[in-house]
């Protein structure tokens, strides 16, 4: 997952986290700060009536030959009784909910019960207030909390969104520019990403000061696989030069003959191997045009031509299904036939007596795919990984006179086309080498 | 035929020296650029062979004054340098041929014989040999009145290479090196030149033998030519 999504996903969990919460919390807030609200104005309201009676006398509330008075607001949402308690020794000082029927209402109370003594006289008080009545000024109350906390999460949502995505633009720009954008082992010029992160600047960096020694050692590397195989030119060719001139000479025998031919043939094999690699790292250096314009059955047929003895030899099938008019454009023909004579060449060798092999093209999104198909000996799994590599020889090429640079020619002759290769084998069946030729290169 | 040889690497044009001399070239040899522009100035050559990696010296601007004062030399470039840019500029600057190093001599001294046959316009090159009759030139086979179509492009460049080089014996290893030397592949030794020959052979012997296509054992083959 991107670090944005993560970021924001947060975000978002946190703040419904928070609206959970408030939304469970606020009615038991509420009601209780409410409640003790109530509770204290209930008890002032008690203090002052018994300062009153103190003052007043109580017969302005039961009056005369009374036992009880009643006071009720007229929508019945407060009350005050008074009565004289017969209980006695009963005492009360609290405050509780209770329902009262009043006039066919049940209605329920916050009610304050209070015992005193007056003039030798116990007395009941009970202050009420309607609970009904206190749920209707908590209700708008906690609609207006929970409308302002909505509002104040969107807000500080946007906010994080919008910073998230301006303080993260520079590490999505080093991802998008730095690595996945880039060829490698083709790099371009350092471009600064803008960012006051320091993490992100010194990532930037790092990654670019990487690219770099990357690309010098590889570049190294070219040169020194140049500079190596021009200065192993000349001593061969005077070795060669040699040893024909002695293979000419009347005087030697043939017994020694023999051995100078054993002597060409090594020699043969070191001037191969030399010329071979030069050209990779003539391909890799990008010293050839690519402006030619092919038929890729064509060139089959002229590789065809300089196989075929091959082909007789092991006595194989070689069907090239491709119509005349498939045609490659901007390519360099001497490498595109070096493409395929190795992997025709490859098919061969790894071929088995009377096999076959198979060339077809196909049309995809655009591509335009080539299909060298054998019945060959096939890949294992554990060695398709290491198949392009230089010099990797496997157990079971060892009889074949080659030393492993086959296929390392023909990747760095796609790469310089931008051809992309898949390779499909199943051990003893065959090999399906697939050419992905990009729309460029397709008339 | 005179010949200036123009190679810093001793050893090599001392070889180029011994091949050329047994092939009745009349040879001259510079060590240095300076001494072999000396030479053009002051002598008359048919070829000239030109390496491009002289210490002192551009090759390029020897091919140059070589152009000027010995306009009638053919001059070959041979190089270690075997860049693109080279070849195309120096075929440009009106070289002959261009041959990268490391070459064969066989090879240097086909594609002198083919310069020559060029210069001299030498219409039909035709070899007979036995009831066979190559010419070279059209790269056609007849025996009698009929010809043998049967033989492929490579064959027949295998059979022209080694009349070429009548009377020798050539190596497999020579022989692979010349018809498929342009191709790169990780084959250090062919042995399809037996091949090659075996199906020469078959095709041929349809109309008469071809005795003069010999097997020299342990070393390779050879044609046979009365001179």
């Amino acid at each position: 997952m991107k670090l944005k999504t993560k970021l924001t996903l947060f975000n978002a969990i946190s703040k419904l986290v928070i609206v959970v919460l408030f939304v469970l919390l606020v009615p038991v807030l509420i009601k209780n700060i409410s409640r003790s609200y109530v509770d204290n104005n209930l008890i002032k309201q008690k203090n002052k009536f018994l300062q009153i009676v103190k003052t007043r006398g109580i017969k302005n509330y039961i009056p005369d030959g009374e036992t009880y008075g009643s006071y009720y607001l007229p929508l019945k949402e407060e009350y005050l009784t008074i009565e004289n308690d017969t209980v006695p020794g009963h005492f009360a000082d609290n405050i509780k909910n209770e329902r009262r029927l009043v006039e066919r209402d049940t209605i329920e109370y916050r009610i304050l019960s209070h015992t005193f003594k007056l003039n030798n006289k116990q007395y009941l008080l009970e202050i009420g207030k309607s609970i009904a009545t206190l749920d209707e000024t908590s209700t708008p109350l906690q609609n207006i909390a929970f409308g302002v906390l909505v509002i104040m999460i969107l807000l500080t949502i946007l906010a994080d969104l919008f910073y998230t995505n301006r303080v993260l633009r520079p590490l999505g720009l080093i991802i998008k520019t730095k690595l996945i954008g880039q060829k490698f082992p083709k790099f371009g010029s350092y471009k600064e990403v803008k960012t006051s992160t320091s993490d992100f600047q010194y990532l930037d960096i790092s990654i670019h000061q990487m690219i770099e020694t990357i690309e010098a050692a590889f570049q190294k590397e070219r040169e020194f696989i140049s500079n190596a195989s021009h200065e192993l030119m000349t001593p061969i060719s005077i070795l060669q030069s040699k040893i024909e001139n002695m293979f000419e000479r009347e005087d030697i025998v043939d017994e020694l003959k023999v051995r100078l031919l054993e002597m060409q043939k090594i020699l043969n094999r070191l001037k191969s191997i030399t010329k071979t690699l030069l050209l990779i790292s003539q391909i890799e250096n990008e010293q050839f045009l690519k402006e030619d314009k092919i038929s890729i059955s064509e060139l089959l047929q002229e590789v065809n031509d300089e196989i075929s003895v091959r082909l007789a030899d092991k006595n194989l099938t070689f069907d090239i299904l491709i119509p005349q008019d498939v045609v490659l454009v901007n390519v360099n023909k001497f490498l595109i036939f070096n493409l395929f004579f190795n992997l025709v060449n490859n098919a061969i060798k790894y071929n088995k007596v009377d096999g076959e092999i198979v060339i077809t093209t196909e049309h995809e999104n655009g591509n335009l795919i080539v299909n060298i198909t054998d019945s060959g000996i096939g890949i294992s799994t554990e060695d398709m990984p290491f198949i392009f590599n230089r010099f990797k020889k496997f157990r079971q090429s060892m009889q074949q006179d080659s030393f492993g640079l086959g296929l390392p020619i023909v990747k760095s002759i796609a790469t310089f086309h931008h051809i992309k290769i898949e390779v499909d084998s199943v051990k003893d069946l065959g090999s399906n080498f697939r050419l992905i030729f990009p729309a460029e290169v397709i008339e | 035929m005179n010949v200036l040889i123009i190679e810093d690497e001793e050893a090599l044009a001392h070889e180029l020296e011994i091949f050329l001399t047994n092939h009745n070239y009349v040879t001259d040899v510079c060590y240095n650029g300076r001494s072999a522009s000396e030479k053009i100035g002051t002598s008359l050559y048919d070829f000239i062979l030109i390496d491009l990696g002289l210490p002192d010296y551009d090759g390029l601007d020897l091919l140059k004054e070589a152009k000027k004062n010995n306009p009638d030399a053919a001059c070959i470039i041979l190089t270690a340098r075997a860049e693109v840019y080279d070849r195309v500029r120096g075929l440009d600057l009106g070289a002959d041929d261009y041959l990268p190093k490391p070459f064969s001599l066989l090879e240097l001294q086909s594609r002198m014989q083919a310069i020559m046959r060029r210069k001299f316009g030498l219409k039909q090159s035709i070899v007979e040999l036995g009831d066979f009759l190559i010419n070279l030139t059209d790269r056609v086979i007849t025996c009698g009145d009929t010809a043998v179509s049967s033989i492929t492009k490579k064959e027949f460049d295998l059979i022209a290479y080694l009349i070429l080089h009548k009377n020798r014996t050539l190596t497999r290893t020579q022989l692979s090196e010349h018809i498929w030397g342009s191709v790169i592949n990780d084959d250090y030794d062919s042995n399809y030149i037996d091949a090659h020959v075996k199906n020469i052979r078959k095709k041929l012997n349809v109309y008469a033998p071809p005795d003069w296509l010999e097997t020299v054992r342990g070393l390779g083959y050879k044609v046979k030519m009365n001179t």
